[in-house]
């Protein structure tokens, strides 16, 4: 690159057009940067048009609807303002509804993460028939959501399986599915049951990338298998665990086919959760302005979420120096 | 190593007793409902339960059949999956080979733009789809569940896998076929595509997976039974009092879980790093 200075200029151009060296280093010249950014924009077009097309005007959309109050019947749209969103507010509905998606948000966001990690630890050891177990916890996710819901629904219905169990231990029949927080905790357990095998595999893959000499010469220095997991093995699949964290998140918004199956939300909304009430709105009461806001709000809070997370993995998260 | 002391001893007994209390969770749903699929409806509401039952019913399985089209509804399931799958490959690997190896001057910005893609859950933008799907005479058709689905939801996540697959290929492949004469379309194709096949299958794994799943958007854009794909077909198995059929229900649920099983049985290492290919970092 010293050559460059002393470079013959072609006939025709001026010395001064030509881009300072350092530039010219790393960007090809630039001719042929415009050739390269055409095929780069050639290649991105079919994706990033359909995706403005569809779901950059689907949010605009949304967001102009929530604004309305829509008559799917007359097929009238009227302009309302802040109303559906007023209404969210004095909603007594809705007082039951956003407590239990936040308890969705926070049990299967933890508890999730934490059952996963647990369970990636003991499937992690060299044992015989590890592979066998492995295989059967990652089954469920394979299994469509709708077929496992169904599957529980006949295990917690009253008299099913699960009472029957209760009954052969002595014990009275539970009412696993008429609203507050067994029930939450039922759908919950269904929810973290299906996914949780798709988590253990992201945590298999990072503990296997976890350098084994670490983990020795913590041994070496005295440290107890607890303190191993605690101080070596966990910050070193940190980025694992925040990615299994963030998924999770976004993953306990859409609880949905368990509640549709299970209950339909009630008794009441008893059993309802956000994503739940926008279907219900919108497509069984036609109330499609609310139904909108709902949904504004829906995307609200996981983009809120997700950047506070975000946010914080640098303080949170080991990166190896590379 | 083959030495075993008591405590080491104790603590595998544990592993195995805590595991096997998971296994039996994960499994034990699953053969309930082969066992289910095989029940009268009076042995299946039967208290306490009876786990093997007492006289197969195979009419089960057979009403299956003749109480809903569940063979077209599950050809609907399969080819709606493959389109997806082909719609996701076309889209998202030439975009992810853009935002790894070409780069554009605004590359950065539409990374970011398709990032955000991946939180925009379906269930916020289901409403004006729908009413998009309903300008466009979509209603009851295929084509919102194979172009929205690709292009919203499969694509981006793919476009994110394949972006991290291009990286992690040495540039030096690139300056090498350039010397050689070959123009960059040719580099792309000859080159890059083929040494990031395991990553095209973890992508198509992962958009099949997904398309298979799918249940929000199939019980609003389709009407007809024989337009209807497996899991909402799965609903529908009632009597004329809009009771469960039980036994009908278990058996197409039994059914509709065999494909994918074999799936993973033949493929068991693409399933699974399909599934985590979104979920590791770089």
């Amino acid at each position: 690159m010293a050559l460059r200075t002393t470079e013959v200029v072609p006939a025709g151009e001026h010395p001064r057009a030509r881009p300072p060296a350092r530039q010219a280093a790393r960007r090809p010249a630039r001719g042929r940067d415009q050739g390269r950014n055409l095929f780069g924009y050639a290649l991105l077009a079919p994706q990033m048009v359909g995706f403005l097309a569809i779901g950059v005007v689907a949010l605009v959309w949304v967001v102009w609807l929530s604004l309305n109050h829509v008559n799917v019947l007359a097929g009238t749209q009227e302009f309302v303002g802040l109303a559906n969103y007023t209404r969210i507010l004095s909603d007594p509905n809705m007082a039951t509804v956003l407590p239990n998606t936040f308890f969705f948000v926070c049990v299967l966001s933890i508890a999730g993460t934490i059952v996963a990690l647990l369970l990636a630890l003991m499937l992690n050891q060299a044992l015989r028939g590890i592979n066998i177990y492995r295989s059967i916890i990652f089954i469920p996710a394979l299994v469509t959501m709708v077929a496992w819901s169904l599957v529980w629904s006949f295990i917690v219905q009253p008299e099913g399986l699960l009472d029957a169990v209760l009954a052969f231990l002595g014990l009275d029949p539970l009412p696993w599915l008429r609203g507050g927080w067994l029930t939450l905790s039922v759908f919950a357990f269904i929810q973290l049951t299906k996914n949780v095998g798709i988590n253990v595999m992201i945590f298999l893959g990072a503990l296997q990338a976890v350098p084994q000499e670490l983990i020795e010469a913590a041994r070496i220095d005295g440290a107890g298998r607890m303190r191993v997991v605690r101080s070596v093995v966990v910050p070193q699949i940190s980025p694992a665990i925040l990615m299994v964290f963030m998924l999770m998140i976004v993953g306990s918004f859409k609880v949905f086919e368990v509640v549709l199956i299970l209950t339909e939300g009630g008794p009441g909304v008893q059993s309802s959760v956000l994503s739940f009430e926008i279907y219900k709105q919108a497509f069984k009461l036609n109330d499609v302005g609310y139904a909108s806001a709902l949904s504004v709000l829906l995307f609200a809070l996981i983009l809120l979420l997700t950047t506070a997370i975000w946010q914080v993995r640098k303080r949170v998260v080991f990166h190896e120096a590379d | 190593m083959r030495r075993t002391n008591p405590r080491t001893l104790a603590s595998r007994g544990l592993s195995y007793l805590l595991l096997s209390a998971v296994a039996l969770v994960s499994l034990g749903p699953i053969l309930w409902m082969v066992s289910a699929s095989f029940k009268s409806p009076n042995e299946i509401l039967r208290y306490p339960p009876t786990i093997i039952p007492e006289n197969f019913k195979w009419e089960n399985y057979q009403q299956v059949f003749e109480l809903q089209p569940f063979a077209q509804q599950f050809l609907n399931s399969v080819y709606i999956m493959a389109l997806v799958a082909v719609l996701t490959i076309l889209l998202s690997v030439p975009a992810g080979y853009a935002l790894a190896r070409v780069r554009p001057v605004a590359a950065g910005v539409i990374f970011l733009v398709l990032l955000s893609a991946m939180f925009i859950p379906p269930e916020a933008t289901i409403i004006p789809l729908f009413q998009m799907a309903s300008t466009l005479g979509w209603i009851d058709t295929h084509y919102p569940l194979v172009i929205f689905t690709a292009v919203l939801t499969t694509a981006p996540i793919a476009t994110f896998v394949m972006r991290q697959a291009f990286l992690t290929l040495p540039a030096e492949f690139e300056e090498a076929a350039t010397i050689d004469g070959a123009t960059r379309l040719r580099t792309m194709l000859q080159i890059y595509f083929p040494l990031a096949r395991p990553s095209l299958a973890s992508v198509t794994v992962l958009a099949c997976w997904y398309s298979w799943n799918q249940f929000l958007e199939p019980l609003i854009y389709v009407r007809s039974p024989e337009m209807l794909t497996v899991p909402v077909a799965l609903t529908r198995y009632e009597d004329a009092f809009a009771g469960p059929l039980w036994g009908v229900q278990m058996a197409a649920t039994t059914l509709s879980v065999i494909p994918v099983l074999l799936v993973f049985f033949f493929a068991q290492r693409h399933v699974v790093s399909g599934l985590t290919a979104g979920g590791l970092k770089s």
